[in-house]
């Protein structure tokens, strides 16, 4: 078409620019600064200017970056829940497995909470896909693990770690769900107002945010203990202290009682008191207190 | 991810009075889109028309165009369930829940209210009045028409949060607005495993789509779900900007 060719001639990338029409609807494409200073030209007709990938090209590294951090915490999640499920593939898939046989016969004979993983699991893979093709979309590089890639003992990958017993005692392995699971919560809603430039980014990480608060609250009640968190009580004992000064990491903060610059201390009056006014927020976590929170999940991670 | 909407749909002569109509009427037209305009709009402009009739006394009218007017949103949503679970609550002795449920809906009640009060503290001077409840078509002794509203509700609120936190601009708000939706996905994971505790049906396919993410609706959609449930009339007045 003799307007295309004219176009290369003056650019000749401006064709890879040009986004088709219908990526240009979904994703919001309005006219760019540098695109209205183009259209000065008066050659580039108003329709074409629109179109251009200027406007929705490579998002703000912040964004990225909080996109990848949410990634590492879903393979995380992901290897984990297959990891117990014996579903686990790739690099060291097998001995993630076999580390969790044990533990897995007593899954399997419970097929409430064998039905929950599998449930969950199902999610933490579609979140691992999502936000992985949500990130190359964005023109970034998203990580990738394999099941090698974690020691879920809590080890750093001396397999010997805090949480050991989560392969061989299911009531363990649930305490380490909960704690993945709270602690995500935590994550996801510290890194929101990271994605505010991208409304759709933020819409679609508030929408996996409630769907870890699900799964946390499950297996709370599969524990059979509250599905909320009181005070900055775990709801997690008999373990060893260190281990649980450990967990603790990942619940202090949630006795918070301050929002938006208000005390609501005095809501729980009549109404359930501290417990109540604590239980009713969930509390956020920056990005340094979780990966000092997971770093012996991850093996090598130094933080 | 959700789609733009390139349809600019008038619906009332009103809209034709806020910048936020002539704001998606260029960016609809920019990208080729179109915009219809419902019956009676134009005809109820006169010669001498001074603008849109305000609606009648006692109507709640909420302006999504800042941050206010979310918030007051989210406000209108946790009256309603506020006084849904203290309704409940009051009915125990006949309900048919059993002591566990009425401890965990003792808590959620608790909780409500106290997401409802912490709106009216942040919001001060600037927060809508008291909505009137219809809780007509639920009947409190019946267990399951208890567990069907209460799922019906937490499921509409995770949604309601999930939409509105992009028309935010403060973060102060979207932390607060976070807060508190994780708190209703675990009601609603809790009020579905109570429904069906298969142990899929807390985050089921229903809710929880292909790609792992969670129910969503945008301000009219939820609103169109809760007006059954509200006598006062309510009404959105400025559209949210994204």
């Amino acid at each position: 078409m003799e307007q295309k060719q004219i176009l290369e001639e003056i650019d000749p990338e401006i064709m890879d620019r040009l986004a088709t029409r219908r990526e240009a609807i979904k994703k919001g494409a309005g006219a760019s600064a540098a695109v209205m200073a183009g259209l000065k030209m008066a050659s580039v007709p108003i329709a074409l200017a629109v179109l251009t990938k200027d406007v929705f090209g490579q998002a703000p590294t912040v964004v990225i970056d909080a996109l990848n951090f949410a990634l590492t915490l879903e393979h995380l999640e992901s290897e984990f829940y297959k990891a117990a499920l014996g579903t686990a593939t790739g690099t060291g898939a097998a001995a993630q497995n076999a580390a969790f046989a044990p533990v897995r016969t007593q899954v399997n004979a419970n097929a409430k909470a064998k039905a929950t993983l599998e449930q969950i699991s199902q999610h933490e893979i579609a979140h691992v896909n999502f936000l992985t093709t949500t990130i190359q979309s964005l023109g970034g590089t998203p990580v990738s693990f394999t099941p090698a890639s974690f020691d879920f003992t809590g080890g750093n990958g001396n397999g010997n770690g805090p949480f050991l017993t989560a392969t061989t005692d299911v009531n363990v392995l649930l305490q380490a769900a909960q704690v993945f699971e709270d602690t995500g919560v935590r994550a996801y809603k510290g890194q929101a107002g990271n994605l505010m430039s991208r409304n759709e980014i933020l819409e679609a990480a508030l929408r996996i945010h409630s769907v870890e608060a699900r799964h946390a609250a499950q297996i709370r009640r599969l524990r059979g203990v509250k599905s909320w968190i009181t005070g900055n009580r775990s709801d997690i004992t008999n373990l060893p202290a260190a281990t649980l000064a450990a967990i603790q990491l990942s619940y202090n903060g949630e006795d918070n009682k301050f929002h938006a610059g208000k005390d609501v201390t005095g809501l729980g009056a009549n109404n359930g008191g501290d417990d109540a006014v604590t239980a009713a927020f969930d509390e956020i976590l920056t990005k340094e207190a979780v990966i000092f929170i997971v770093k012996d999940f991850i093996i090598g991670t130094n933080p | 991810m959700s789609d733009k909407n390139q349809t600019v749909v008038v619906a009332h002569a009103g809209q034709l009075l806020e910048a936020n109509t002539r704001r998606q009427f260029l960016k609809a037209m920019s990208v080729g889109g179109s915009a219809v305009f419902l019956s009676g709009v134009l005809a109820s402009c006169s010669d001498d028309d001074d603008g849109p009739t305000p609606p009648g006394g006692g109507t709640v009218t909420l302006n999504l165009g800042n941050d206010t007017g979310i918030l007051n949103y989210a406000y209108a949503l946790e009256q309603l369930e506020a006084a849904f679970y203290t309704r409940v609550q009051t009915g125990f002795g006949t309900s048919g829940l059993s002591s566990a449920e009425q401890a965990i809906f003792t808590d959620i009640k608790n909780h409500e209210v106290i997401h409802r009060d912490a709106f009216a503290v942040i919001l001060g001077g600037a927060k809508i009045g008291n909505l009137t409840p219809n809780f007509s078509a639920v009947n409190f002794s019946d267990r399951t028409s208890i567990l069907t509203t209460a799922r019906t509700f937490e499921d509409l609120g995770v949604s309601a949060y999930n939409g509105a936190g992009k028309y935010l601009t403060s973060v102060d708000n979207l932390v607060v607005a976070g807060k508190i939706v994780s708190v209703e996905a675990r009601h609603a994971a809790v009020i579905r495993d109570i429904i069906n505790p298969d142990g899929r049906f807390f985050a089921g396919n229903d809710v929880v789509n292909g790609q792992g993410l969670d129910v969503v609706n945008e301000p009219s959609r939820v609103l169109d779900a809760a007006r059954p449930f509200i006598t006062t009339p309510i009404r959105i007045g400025t559209q949210p900007v994204a």
